[in-house]
């Protein structure tokens, strides 16, 4: 439990305050992701919302954003006096919302991109060098 | 919407320099409320007129739904005030002026005390004017916690504290608000803080308040533009122009401060035959920065 | 929250009421001293005597209660104006009400001081081998040491709570009354000078009598 715990709490330390996207989505997006891929483990507890918030030092309200958003999501469970806990999700949630993450990923990777003048076409090539010098 | 603090018409002058003038201040109830502005923009002059300690000139100003100045003492029962300066009876003990304090607050809870006390690692028997600036910080955070007021007013809090400090204070605070739902006011330099944990924010400028909006709005409002290919004139953009100014090295490259900015608004720059090249997000700081210099300036200058 | 003030209070005015009671229990036996008397002394003595340096003795005590008004007056406030009163005001109490728990504290505090007056009056008379016919004042004494130190205390306390401008103005009023009289006086209007003064309610109880023993 303890060891969950500091995980949990590390996976949140490149929060950005400064970035434009809102906490509440920078916080749900990594849940997200970590329960997607079996980080956290159906039934964990995640951080109390008075934890995340005083560690974090962000309003507490954003982390209710944030669990709430994933609790309309499915992928957690908030139960009144208890906290919020993770729950199963199947297999093909678990594949959209990788496929989610990797489309935003991509995104970002083509505006950098052509914000330093460089084609698209040329960063698919560049990605398909990467991903065969990884398999070879 | 309810608000815990609600100015209307709020006017207020000084000697003949310094003016307050037609404040419409709103806090939502239960928000963290940031409220910047430059030294001297009236940020603790408005605070002391809300709190009662300075009457305005002209006005109403209601706090938690009190009437101050009519109401003020009830209003203290439920509103912990940090002042900007330390107001505390010099050769009391902590101890004893949290008694004195204590003796004075309706919902004064002693174990909260004592566990601050604690956590700030505050020792009991120490003279008021024996105390750090961090220290007695700590202790006037301890005592508008303690009383576990409905509403804290906080007035540059962390200013010329370490970081140490200051993080046990904003910590303390977000404790506080996670099990009560308090409303926060706090004025601050620091940006950065305020950045975080924010969810409004209020802007003063010489006296008036020229921004009262949502954290994200104040935020996504404006982006730094940079256009190749820019006109000389700008009409009928979709956007508000706050700023424009030659780019670095790159012949006709522009750099632009607009505010009210949409993603869909590149095509305006395709209509015009410019070149948007890139749009960035300004954080808190330079998003204030800017608000101020255009605040100042005439439009088109 | 009126224990909390005295608390307070009393660690503000600490030294003041020792020394004033100290004082105050020093004075009674110093009149009777003066005569020519220790404590416990019957000889034979001079009754002129006695009873003049008991009435030149008696002027401490007015001069005493004066100092006694004045030092818990400044007490009660020397905190608040350290602050520029502002934590007063920031208090969940109306302003009339705080002025009121400061006033009653301070007021409470002549309590040890005159009771150390009072101590000493009955012990420099309980050593004394009086002729009949003599007649002693220690209980009126004490008595009108305790109205006076209390009427001196709320004027001092009015001008004490006031800003430091008001203090200054109200001072300077007095001082310019003061010399006033002095001028009147000078210019032979004593008659007019007994009339203002000595109309002046509150303040003549500060005029006597203050003898412990007459006849």
């Amino acid at each position: 439990m303890y060891y969950y715990t500091n995980t949990l709490n590390r996976m949140f330390d490149d929060v950005d305050p400064r970035s434009p996207i809102p906490l509440y989505d920078q916080i749900a997006s990594r849940i997200r992701l970590a329960v997607a891929a079996g980080d956290i483990a159906e039934g964990a507890a995640l951080p109390s919302v008075r934890q995340l918030a005083a560690r974090l030092r962000i309003n507490p309200a954003t982390v209710v954003q944030a669990y709430r958003v994933l609790e309309g999501e499915g992928f957690v469970e908030m139960r009144q006096g208890s906290g919020t806990y993770a729950r199963g999700v199947g297999a093909d949630r678990r594949k959209r919302t990788q496929e989610d993450q990797a489309a935003r990923l991509a995104r970002g990777l083509l505006d950098e991109a052509a914000r330093l003048g460089i084609r698209g076409e040329d960063v698919v090539h560049a990605m398909r060098r990467e991903l065969g010098a990884g398999e070879g | 919407m309810s608000y815990a603090i609600e100015t209307s018409g709020l006017h207020y002058r000084a000697g003949k320099a310094f003016e307050l003038g037609d404040l419409n201040l709103r806090v939502p109830t239960g928000s963290i409320y940031g409220f910047l502005g430059p030294n001297g923009s009236g940020k603790t002059t408005t605070i002391r007129l809300c709190l009662g300690l300075l009457r305005a000139a002209r006005g109403t100003v209601h706090v938690l739904g009190h009437t101050i100045p009519g109401d003020t003492p009830r209003m203290f029962a439920r509103v912990g005030y940090v002042p900007e300066r330390p107001h505390l009876y010099p050769t009391l003990t902590v101890r004893e002026t949290l008694a004195f304090h204590g003796a004075f607050h309706p919902r004064w809870d002693r174990a909260a005390a004592a566990e601050l006390l604690r956590s700030f690692a505050l020792e009991p028997e120490t003279r008021i004017n024996r105390l750090s600036k961090g220290e007695s910080g700590k202790l006037l955070m301890l005592m508008a916690l303690a009383q576990r007021p409905d509403l804290l007013v906080l007035d540059e809090p962390t200013d010329g504290l370490d970081p140490v400090v200051r993080r046990d204070v904003l910590m303390a605070v977000i404790d506080f608000v996670s099990e009560s739902g308090a409303t926060v006011f706090v004025s601050s330099h620091l940006i950065h803080e305020l950045e975080r944990i924010c969810d409004w924010v209020g802007v003063m400028d010489r006296g008036r308040l020229v921004a009262d909006v949502p954290m994200h709005s104040f935020k996504n409002g404006i982006k730094r533009l940079r256009i190749r290919n820019a006109p000389a004139q700008v009409g009928d953009a979709p956007f508000v122009l706050l700023a424009r100014e030659r780019g670095d090295g790159a012949s006709g490259t522009e750099v632009w401060v607009v505010r009210g900015w949409q993603p869909t608004m590149y095509q305006y720059f395709e209509g015009i035959g410019a070149v948007l090249q890139d749009v960035v997000d300004l954080d808190l700081e330079e998003g204030f920065v800017e608000l101020l210099r255009t605040a100042r300036t005439p439009r088109g200058a | 929250m009126f224990a909390a003030v005295c608390r307070v209070q009393w660690k503000a005015s600490f030294t003041a009421v020792v020394l004033l009671a100290v004082a105050g229990f020093t004075v009674p036996l110093l009149a009777v001293q003066r005569a020519g008397f220790s404590v416990g002394d019957r000889r034979a003595w001079d009754l002129v005597n006695m009873l003049t340096s008991v009435e030149t003795t008696g002027t401490l005590f007015p001069v005493l209660a004066v100092i006694v008004g004045l030092a818990l007056a400044v007490s009660a406030w020397s905190a608040d104006h350290q602050g520029d009163h502002v934590y007063a005001l920031t208090l969940p109490v109306p302003r009339w009400y705080y002025v009121l728990l400061r006033f009653g504290a301070g007021a409470l505090l002549v309590v040890p001081i005159t009771a150390a007056v009072g101590l000493g009056c009955a012990l420099a008379i309980g050593s004394l081998d009086l002729p009949v016919g003599l007649r002693t004042y220690a209980m009126a004494v004490t008595l009108r040491f305790t109205l006076a130190a209390l009427v001196g205390y709320a004027l001092m306390f009015a001008l004490a709570a006031g800003s430091k401008r008001t203090s200054a103005m109200v001072l300077g009023g007095v001082a310019v009354m003061l010399a006033l009289t002095e001028v009147l006086a000078a210019a032979g209007l004593g008659l007019l000078v007994d009339l203002l003064v000595g109309r002046l309610g509150p303040f003549e109880i500060f005029a006597g009598p203050w003898t412990l023993i007459g006849v």
